[in-house]
């Protein structure tokens, strides 16, 4: 990191820049709903004139040094309903989470090459046919004037640059105002700016995608020109990383930290070359060094990738951020593809917010819609217990109520509703063609169900199948008793189920088997679903703020958990099992067929800070990833913590400010989070040495 | 078939050996060094163990056909990463014919790896070693009397195995727990550089350096933790290097 680089990070950290922002109501925009009814103005041109004016509030920011600009001065962005009219909507529709499009993977790169002068072109040139209907007529025109306030907002940045004697800037400002990037400089600045429109368009959870594969022709093109050293792109890429952290606290999420800046690495393509170029590993060397939660950092793997990228991609485990997260090209693809997804498109994957597999450009997908608690439709069927006269009847039982739990869930998503999102259809593929906003649908409207608590729910089959099945030493009622009362009265019970009974994790073909089956059977009920969009369902392991949300009312669970005990993030082990190892770990979860459950959540492997102390045993961490994608596994995330600093950070957080981990499928500020997040990341299995 | 004690199988144990690999602790030690971290590993007998005030017995007796199924479950892993598994303990060598009857059944499917002090009667050494793939051997110091103070034992047993090492082309490391202020002089690292500097199937040199956390076990075992050194010191390993012989400090 030069002195440049680290002089922007610290104004950054310090937080100086948030002197510039400005709220709503200090501008006279919070109310504009307001004025949106009264003229009843129609709903995808209220978003562009949301828009534009806020672009035309935001006044340019140049921070000392800064060469890729803009920052946000406008601290939250107006409703373009009144509350009566939202609260209508809600009435009648299905609303899913805030009803803005969010956690789809926009094509920057179009618009990076043509510019904005010639998609301009494109919509006026739609707009010539007669045969337009009212609507149609109204998204292009809103698109257009999303493609006004960019250009206005370019301008003043481009005007202030000058005045100020940055007419290096200024000059890429100019350039990129009117045409498509030349240069990789020009690119990055225009790919800061579309980003941000989107944040400012009331868009959220907006991933990069695949970053080192997009902005690689314009790198390359720079090296070879001598226009670039090596060292000055690295330079501009980590200055890109380092922006990714300027308004990051704008932007909306479950908790702070998650906010989706996703981006992919590597992957392979159809011809069977691995596509990781030095812009790639640049990207890996950026993050090592800023050490900063964005973006968030996924490599695309597989079984015939080279061992250096795995070792790559453990050296920026070490410092325990929390990523790179990893996803094997071998199970996803054919998962996709398996799923309806194009050959091609599949191929093109990348991840959402936090590891949802999606597709750039092409998908309005919904991958996080809901989520099935199994380890409930374990429970909710014990009362069938003593009918049940073997383990298989039982199972056909759970089984049944996964069906009826699924068929409830996927009946909720009826009528769905989502705010029109003018700015982010300019970036998706075909909707200028179908004069049509991108929250109306695009050639992929697939939902994706989390199936939550899955190493609970496989332990607790287990244990009724050993115990109450075969060994018949636990009675129906007995378990009922216990569960009610959470082992009160029965800490035999308890010590049986929770210590002796086999847990998923151990390399048990007994208890592994069952995840095979329960995963088995997840795509089973969700297989003939069809979504009112022609879309279809997709089932997948991971659990997003479910872990904590799907805990409430379980109560204690068949596999020896007590009531207060939070189930496992994501594709995981449960807290307490008693642990073998993480290649017992990887091999129990490469079991099932995770081609099946392809909506993702990656399995996670908790570090000891202390097992990366040379770079021999990075190079070990990069064999174990390499060994679970080999295995057959879908998505791996490591994180590497330290149980007494998290403790001490918990105590005293004024002392941990910097401090990140990895929460479900992103990182975040361990002092930010709320204290259940906290809590359950102490409580996860680390290995050490 | 026969049984033997051990008191942890470990996997993905990164400091002992290529690859990914799968450790054997096995129980009983000849050796009473005061450093020593596995104390655990010192009895050849189970014993109890007291962690957070809860007792649980420490080791147990397993077949060697059964420890054989359990390292050969990873057999894949192993292969995929260039791995297999590695004995150390207590003192490996210390249950010869239990190791001798799982190398027998593992090998040589399996890369073995050793990690022992060399305290042993030569003869064993000798119908051991050849059976494994790379041998891990400890020098603590080359002074007998030293040696004596601080492991219970002098090293003329040690000192005629490495002998023997030096010349039977195995490949082999020398591992060196440098403990402040007992066996981090230049003289003693110096010494023990002479002695294997011309062995051809000298791998490395790792150096172990003293870990503070190295007591914490011995109030679980109730033992006390008294270790007659000073545990604050700073090793200075150049000599080797100096002697182009790679070193990696572990």
């Amino acid at each position: 990191m030069n002195t440049r680089i680290e002089t922007l990070k610290n104004y950054i950290l310090d937080k100086k820049h948030h002197q510039f922002r400005r709220t709503g109501d200090e501008l006279g925009i919070a109310n504009i709903s307001e004025s949106f009814e009264k003229d009843n103005i129609y709903p995808v041109r209220r978003s562009a004139l949301c828009f534009y004016f806020l672009l035309n509030a935001e006044v340019p920011v140049i921070i000392p040094n800064e060469k890729i600009v803009f920052t946000r001065t406008i601290s939250d962005i107006p409703e373009i309903y009144t509350k009566e009219e939202w609260d209508n909507i809600k009435n009648t529709y299905y609303i899913h989470e805030r009803g803005t499009v969010c956690n789809i993977s926009p094509d920057y790169e179009t618009t990076i090459r043509a510019g904005f002068e010639s998609r301009k072109k494109e919509i006026e040139i739609r707009l010539e046919d007669i045969n337009l209907d009212e609507e149609g007529r109204a998204f292009l025109n809103a698109t257009l004037i999303c493609i006004k306030a960019l250009q206005l907002i370019i301008n003043k940045y481009e005007k202030y640059a000058r005045l100020k004697g940055q007419n290096d800037t200024a000059d890429v400002l100019k350039a990129i105002k009117a045409n498509g990037a030349n240069s990789f400089r020009e690119a990055l600045q225009l790919l800061r700016i579309l980003h941000f429109a989107l944040w400012e368009a009331g868009n959220y959870h907006n991933t990069f995608g695949r970053f080192d594969q997009y902005m690689y022709p314009y790198y390359k093109k720079d090296i070879d020109n001598g226009i670039l050293t090596e060292e000055e792109a690295f330079d501009l890429v980590e200055e890109f990383f380092l922006v990714c952290n300027k308004d990051s606290d704008l932007y909306p999420g479950m908790q702070q930290g998650d906010n989706g800046q996703s981006l992919v690495l590597g992957g392979r393509d159809m011809d069977g070359k691995y596509l990781f170029n030095e812009l790639s590993k640049m990207c890996l060397r950026a993050s090592y060094e800023l050490e900063l939660i964005d973006p968030k950092i996924n490599i695309r793997v597989d079984k015939y990738t080279p061992a250096e990228i795995f070792e790559l991609g453990s050296h920026l485990t070490k410092i325990g951020l929390g990523f790179p997260q990893y996803s094997n090209d071998d199970v996803v693809i054919p998962g996709l593809m398996r799923k309806g997804y194009e050959k091609e498109d599949a191929y093109n994957y990348v991840v959402a917010a936090c590891w949802e597999f999606i597709i750039p450009k092409y998908a309005m997908d919904i991958p996080n819609i809901d989520g099935l608690s199994l380890i409930s439709c374990v429970k909710e069927c014990l009362v069938e217990l003593e009918g049940c006269p073997d383990y298989e009847t039982y199972y056909d039982i759970v089984e049944q109520k996964m069906q009826e739990k699924i068929d409830a869930i996927c009946d909720k998503h009826k009528n769905i509703f989502i705010i029109p999102a003018p700015m982010m259809s300019l970036l998706m593929d075909g909707t200028i063609e179908r004069a049509c906003d991108i929250s109306l649908g695009a050639k992929y409207n697939n939902y994706g169900i989390h199936g939550t608590g899955i190493a609970t729910a496989v332990d607790s089959l287990a244990a009724i199948k050993k115990y109450y099945f075969e060994e018949k030493c636990m009675d129906a009622r007995g378990l009922f008793e216990a569960l009610n009362d959470n082992f009160k009265n029965e800490p035999g019970l308890e010590k049986l189920l929770r210590e002796e009974a086999p847990k998923m994790g151990q390399d048990d073909d007994y208890v592994d088997s069952i995840c095979v089956t329960l995963l088995d059977s997840f795509d089973k009920v969700l297989n003939n679903k069809r979504n009112e969009r022609d879309g279809v369902y997709r089932p997948g392991t991971g659990t997003a703020m479910y872990y904590i949300l799907h805990t409430i009312d379980l109560g204690a669970t068949p596999d020896g958990r007590k009531a207060e005990e939070m189930i496992p993030a994501n594709y995981s082990p449960t807290l307490f099992m008693k642990q073998k190892g993480p290649v017992s770990v990887i091999k129990s979860f490469t079991k099932p067929h995770l081609e099946n459950v392809i909506n993702g959540g990656p399995l996670t492997l908790e570090f000891d800070q202390s097992v990366f102390n040379n770079d021999e045993s990075v190079k070990k961490i990069g064999m174990l990833v390499k060994t679970f994608i080999t295995l057959g596994g879908h998505q791996l995330q490591l994180n590497t913590v330290c149980r007494e600093k998290l403790l001490d950070a918990k105590n005293h957080p004024e002392n941990y400010k910097q401090l990140i981990v990895r929460v479900w499928g992103w990182s975040g500020y361990f002092v930010e989070l709320d204290e259940c997040y906290q809590d359950h990341v102490i409580n996860r299995i680390e290995f050490g040495l | 078939m026969s049984k033997g004690v051990i008191f942890s199988i470990e996997e993905f144990a990164i400091h002992d050996g290529p690859g990914i690999r799968t450790t054997i602790f096995m129980k009983g030690c000849p050796l009473r060094c005061t450093w020593c971290h596995n104390p655990e590993g010192i009895s050849p007998k189970l014993e109890y163990m007291f962690k957070k005030s809860e007792r649980s017995i420490c080791g147990y007796e397993l077949s060697s056909v059964e420890l054989a199924e359990q390292i050969i479950k990873n057999k894949d892993v192993y292969r995929l990463n260039n791995g297999g598994v590695t004995f150390t303990g207590g003192e490996p060598l210390f249950q010869p014919d239990f190791m001798m009857d799982v190398l027998d059944i593992i090998r040589p499917e399996i890369h073995t790896a050793i990690e022992t002090s060399g305290h042993v009667y030569p003869d064993v050494f000798h119908r051991v070693i050849p059976n494994l793939d790379l041998v891990m051997m400890d020098i603590k110091h080359t002074d007998p009397v030293i040696h004596k103070k601080y492991t219970g034992a002098d090293n003329r047993l040690i000192l005629m195995n490495l002998d023997y090492l030096c010349s039977s082309g195995k490949d082999f490391i020398i591992r060196i727990p440098l403990i402040p202020g007992v066996n981090d002089s230049k003289e003693n690292l110096q010494n023990i550089l002479s002695l294997v500097k011309e062995a051809k199937s000298l791998v490395r040199i790792e150096i172990l350096p003293y870990h503070k956390l190295a007591g914490a076990k011995y109030t679980m075992i109730g033992k006390k933790y008294n270790p007659l050194f000073d545990t604050e010191q700073k090793p200075d390993i150049h000599i080797f290097e100096e002697s182009n012989i790679k070193t990696i400090v572990l």
